[in-house]
């Protein structure tokens, strides 16, 4: 229950703290999206109910603090999380590098995800500016991945008392 | 149970796709309304950055003070302490004066309008992706509503989007999905300026017979009703006809520097105007 009544609250001041990170201190050049990386993290290490909502309400909140319109981070946080969920039973991200690659790759799904259903709501095509928008906030993501991979991990150990779960789903 | 236990997983991620599809074709179909949870979260959010700037401000201070300060010696940084706070006295007193010029300015377009004005402060900015906009700490209880203009001291800045009760956020001009009926000042060619992305704007729909140059300016033509006619936008930058079809590209830098977005106000028609 703890878990639920936090969420919120956390989400929110995480989606406002990057937001933050990247106007002050990047100057707006580079979007910080740590909220991604808890996403991915969440389809690694939680239930599909948590990591599903945890997914949806951050997505939620993205949109809302960024201006887009309702539903399209949202849509795209919940699709990731199912693919990384999906993603987690056949692979192990016990090393760096692996969580890199990983975070790299759904940061680029991410990416194109994002484009279709910007070009399909706005109908405009940004299939040109795809690389010059993504490849350095997919670059920062995949940098600090690592490092929220091993605090998200250690909030999760705080949270369950003692012992993250790695779920296994069947 | 069996059943339920094996397909659990599947129905719930079935159920929050589609729960995350309605929401955005919903919103999509009826982009005007800022649903009550969307209002919630602004409104939440506002103080929130303003709390959350303070202390990343600090660091990012700090960061500079370091990297410009470290290696010096005690002396030298005593002197510089002294200087600081008396620069930073200088500082306060020229923000004052800066911001009293700024006003302004913003007056002086508010007297050549025949539109009654909000003035607002910037509290946020989301400029990273593709979304551009910025948050103002005004919302509904101070009067404004989506589609109102919005203007800074040199021109047009964008339109409301969304406005919670204390706070709205504003679709900036060099937002892609803005579009905004605009005409070159010089041959008052029409046409709509979309935004760019990258700081820049397109002036759409001028035909190849027109002749257009670089340095032309561009103003909003009051067409859609949305914006007084005669708003400075922007100069053109780039005007070609190799491009394919029957308009040329014309590029237009807004007048407005985004990035130093602090003060803007917010157009509200006079009572005779207002349907």
């Amino acid at each position: 229950m703890i878990y639920y009544l936090s969420l919120p609250l956390f989400l929110l001041f995480l989606i406002v703290l990057q937001s933050s990170i990247s106007d002050v201190l990047l100057f707006g050049v580079v979007g910080v999206e740590i909220s991604m990386i808890l996403v991915l993290y969440a389809g690694l290490h939680l239930d599909v109910i948590k990591g599903g909502i945890l997914s949806f309400v951050a997505g939620f909140f993205l949109d809302c603090v960024s201006g887009s319109v309702s539903g399209l981070h949202a849509f795209t946080y919940v699709s990731l999380f199912l693919v990384s969920m999906m993603t987690s039973m056949r692979i192990s991200l016990d090393k760096t590098s692996l969580i890199m690659i990983f975070t790299l790759i759904f940061a680029l799904l991410k990416g194109i995800i994002i484009t279709i259903l910007y070009s399909l709501i706005y109908r405009i095509d940004l299939s040109v500016n795809i690389l010059r928008l993504y490849i350095p906030q997919i670059l920062v993501v995949t940098l600090i991945s690592p490092v929220f991979f091993h605090i998200f991990y250690r909030m999760d150990v705080l949270l369950q008392g003692g012992h993250a779960k790695q779920l296994k789903r069947t | 149970m069996l059943f339920h236990k094996k397909h659990q997983t599947i129905i719930i991620a079935c159920i929050l796709l589609v729960i995350s599809l309605i929401v955005l074709s919903y919103s999509v179909k009826q982009p005007s309304e800022a649903g009550l949870f969307r209002k919630m979260v602004l409104e939440m959010a506002a103080p929130l950055v303003s709390a959350i700037n303070i202390p990343i401000n600090e660091v990012g201070t700090v960061w500079k003070r370091y990297l410009f300060l470290v290696g010096l010696e005690e002396e030298n940084r005593l002197l510089k302490k002294e200087s600081a706070m008396l620069s930073n006295e200088l500082l306060q007193y020229r923000e004052g004066y800066l911001e009293g010029i700024r006003l302004q300015k913003l007056l002086k377009l508010k007297e050549n309008l025949n539109y009654q004005s909000i003035a607002a402060r910037v509290i946020a900015k989301s400029q990273t992706t593709l979304i551009k906009t910025i948050l103002i700490d005004k919302g509904t209880a101070d009067g404004l509503k989506i589609g109102l203009p919005v203007v800074a001291e040199k021109g047009v800045a964008g339109r409301i989007i969304e406005s919670s009760w204390h706070s709205s956020r504003v679709l900036l001009l060099i937002d892609e999905s803005s579009k905004i009926d605009a005409s070159l000042q010089e041959g008052r060619n029409q046409g709509i300026l979309q935004g760019g992305g990258a700081g820049v704007c397109n002036l759409k729909y001028i035909p190849k017979t027109e002749t257009v140059k670089v340095g032309d300016v561009v103003i909003s033509s009051g067409l859609s009703g949305v914006f007084p006619k005669g708003l400075f936008m922007g100069v053109v930058t780039i005007a070609g006809k190799n491009e394919p079809g029957l308009f040329q590209k014309v590029q237009v830098v807004p007048y407005v520097d985004f990035a130093k977005l602090e003060e803007l106000m917010v157009l509200l028609p006079d009572k005779d105007n207002r349907k």
